[in-house]
């Protein structure tokens, strides 16, 4: 039985070698997997775990509705390693630029930071603006170059006669345009 | 079924008034409370006072680690609600015991975001109930630590070119 593994296995072995001989490295290489947790140790390097975080992987986010990231902001430098031996002490002892170190030692931001307004609205509305004026540039640009002229029906004269001729022919009457006329003294009613 | 949740409803009727109108005769007696509207799902038929107790128990708990303070430090921070001023002291007891200083103060900060826009109201009340804790523990308000402005400036990752 044993010895029936054996060979088992170590035909599997011959067989991983002889399908890789003639790989180049780059590719064998990347055939060993590491276990994730090996992976996020190396990326986040020395600092401390301290928690389950958003989703359980070893990150550090600031986020007001998860307060708490998973890992300390900060490598455990000696300084740092020396508050927190003073930490372990009464913290009445410690004095406020202690207390502000430390805390910047675990967490990036404070939520004042983190809330603060980035006044992002203005580059906003400023490039809708620009690019709004743009258009009314191609509209300008527009009817300079490419429309034809208006027809000679358009002109003041011709409209004034167009207006005239709907008067004489009783154009809406009895709610609308001629309603206002007075037709026996040839003017608009007041 | 119904009467369940009618109870429910009535209770979550009145934890929703407490949460609009706290009047100041409710902040002195203390009545500004962690409420808990969960009337849909069937098996959160908790009060008020329990879940307190329960949290407070969580967190007064000798052995407990950081690993568990952040977790419930965390869920409350997700839930719809501003922790009781006993839950705090139970937490910041439990920071002294895990000595982590700048959890305690994480977590002030956190309390004070969960008050909403209804923060000139809660946050000092809340504050005042803690204030036999914070001298005891000698834990700093983030006012006190100049935290309450924004201190540092990060940049942010789209305007890094």
């Amino acid at each position: 039985m044993n010895k029936l593994h054996r060979d088992i296995s170590s035909m599997a072995g011959h067989l991983l070698k002889v399908a890789t001989k003639h790989l180049p490295s780059r590719y064998v290489a990347s055939r060993i997997f590491i276990p994730s947790v090996a992976y996020h140790k190396e990326r986040i390097g020395n600092r401390e775990v301290v928690g389950f975080g958003l989703n359980g992987e070893p990150s550090y986010i600031d986020r007001t509705d998860f307060p708490m990231p998973a890992i300390r902001f900060k490598e455990n430098s000696q300084e740092i390693i020396t508050l927190r031996e003073k930490e372990k002490d009464d913290w009445r002892k410690l004095t406020m630029d202690e207390k502000k170190a430390l805390y910047r030692a675990s967490f990036c931001q404070t939520f004042a930071e983190m809330k603060a307004p980035t006044g992002e609205w203005k580059s906003v509305l400023a490039g809708t603006l620009v690019a709004m004026s743009l258009t009314i540039w191609i509209y300008v640009w527009m009817k300079k170059f490419v429309y034809q002229p208006m027809p000679e029906s358009f002109s003041p004269e011709r409209k004034a006669a167009q207006f005239q001729r709907m008067i004489d022919l009783r154009i809406n009457p009895i709610e609308g345009l001629t309603s206002n006329y007075d037709y026996e003294n040839n003017r608009w009613k007041d | 079924m119904f009467r369940n949740a009618m109870l429910s409803g009535f209770s979550s009727v009145r934890n929703v008034k407490n949460l609009f109108f706290p009047s100041l005769a409710n902040i002195k007696q203390g009545r500004v409370s962690a409420v808990c509207i969960r009337s849909m799902s069937k098996h959160s038929s908790e009060t008020e006072e329990e879940f307190d107790a329960r949290y407070e128990a969580y967190f007064n708990r000798s052995d407990i680690d950081g690993w568990d303070v952040r977790k419930a430090m965390n869920d409350l921070q997700g839930m719809d609600l501003v922790p009781e001023p006993k839950i705090i002291s139970a937490a910041l007891k439990a920071c002294r015991r895990v000595n982590d200083y700048a959890l305690a103060v994480r977590f002030l900060e956190a309390v004070k975001d969960k008050c909403g826009n209804r923060v000139k109201e809660i946050y000092p009340y809340i504050i005042q109930e803690v204030r036999p804790i914070l001298d005891e523990l000698g834990v700093n308000t983030p006012e006190e630590m100049g935290y309450d402005k924004p201190e540092l400036y990060l940049e942010s990752v789209y305007d890094i070119h």
